[in-house]
């Protein structure tokens, strides 16, 4: 199972109806390509250590909203600690999927601390996260997530993956910066909610 | 100043800035605080777990506030984050990376550690640093020392971040710290 794999059985597994946090790197032109409906329902946060926090914050904001967390172990080890705040929130529609490969294979496949003797599997679990699993095949990632997505309960999921970064064509890769990937998961969510999340100033 | 390491109070009275301070967060319809919690501000936590309609979300890093309030933001939710003036520190990276990167509004109140008169010698480094690094990430701030500026203060906050859609900081000190005098 590759991580292009896991983009595309995540894809199948949710809906248009669902918000994501991405990380960058090898995942963005996969998610591009395999995101449900091809929505502005993404937020790839330009930074490791940060997408478990945000998706956190989304998921109170929106209690009724299910929430993907799109991790990478990379950015995972960056910031363990927010495992802990995600075993003491427990928020119930957020779901932690982790891409595991254990490399920083954008920069050169130099070893990320997982390809040594680091579980983050167990870690979560210590850390108080529910229903924390690993799959390394791709019925048994599919079988997971049916299950975290529809228990209405936190989960996290250690997807482990072969190295290999699939090459997209330059129309289909992500095209978007950061800012304008704000605008566009703003406007989303507006629609998504019937909500106003940003006015520009009034003229006074 | 009365000892600052003393447990936090779970019951009884809260002090005046404390009161002014959950009052003020309500008024601007914030919903959600992040925080590390330290003690000179320590009375507001105790006033906010006992708020119903504030959520406090205790993290171990500050490193995570400014991702958390982004989802929030992006989900609609007013929430701001309280730390010491040394959770300016380890929050900078995804301040630099995240709330910049994107231009994502951040509400940030932090404890003046080391205004003048501080009596812990590790204190005064948290105050020689705050200013210039501040000043270095470009973000906006002002300094609330009076109890009856709390309200305005923390509304003119959101407004002036979600309008740059940047970062901007409240500094507490004077009245609106534990024991604090004006």
């Amino acid at each position: 199972m590759k991580r292009v794999d896991v983009a595309r059985i995540l894809g199948e597994e949710t809906t248009t109806e669902d918000l994501f946090v991405s990380s960058i790197g090898g995942i963005l032109d996969d998610w591009w390509n395999h995101r449900p409906g091809g929505e502005d329902n993404t937020l790839s946060v330009s930074i490791l250590g940060s997408v478990s926090s945000t998706a956190l914050g989304l998921a109170i904001a929106l209690p009724h909203r299910r929430v993907v967390a799109i991790e990478t172990d990379g950015s995972m080890l960056m910031n363990l600690g927010i495992l802990c705040t995600l075993g003491a929130e427990r928020p119930p529609n957020l779901t932690v999927v982790v891409l595991d490969n254990g490399l920083y294979e954008c920069i050169g496949s130099a070893p990320t601390l997982t390809s040594r003797h680091a579980d983050l599997r167990l870690i979560a679990e210590g850390a108080g996260c529910l229903h924390c699993m690993d799959v390394s095949s791709e019925d048994a990632l599919r079988a997971s997530l049916r299950s975290v997505l529809s228990d209405g309960e936190l989960g996290f999921v250690v997807a482990k993956i072969e190295p290999g970064m699939e090459v997209w064509p330059a129309e289909k890769r992500r095209y978007t910066d950061g800012v304008e990937d704000k605008y566009r998961f703003i406007r989303h969510v507006e629609r998504l909610e019937g909500i106003v999340v940003h006015a520009s100033s009034p003229h006074v | 100043m009365e000892n600052e390491h003393e447990q936090s109070r779970a019951t009884g009275d809260l002090p005046t800035y404390a009161v002014a301070f959950v009052d003020a967060l309500r008024a601007a319809n914030v919903r959600l605080v992040g925080t590390l919690p330290e003690s000179l501000l320590k009375s507001v936590y105790v006033g906010i777990d006992r708020a119903e309609d504030i959520r406090l979300v205790r993290v171990s890093n500050e490193a995570d506030l400014p991702g958390m309030l982004a989802g929030a933001y992006l989900g609609g939710m007013r929430a701001l984050m309280i730390t010491e003036n040394s959770g300016l520190r380890q929050a900078c990276e995804p301040i630099a990376r995240l709330s910049f990167a994107h231009h994502v509004p951040l509400v940030m109140v932090v404890s003046y550690r080391g205004d003048f008169g501080e009596p812990n010698w590790w204190g005064h480094n948290h105050a020689q640093v705050m200013g210039p690094l501040l000043d270095a990430l470009r973000i906006p701030y002002r300094i609330v020392d009076r109890i009856d500026d709390l309200a305005s203060s923390v509304e003119k906050a959101f407004l002036h971040a979600d309008a740059s859609q940047w970062p901007v900081c409240l500094v507490m000190t004077g009245e609106c710290i534990e024991g604090g005098v004006a």
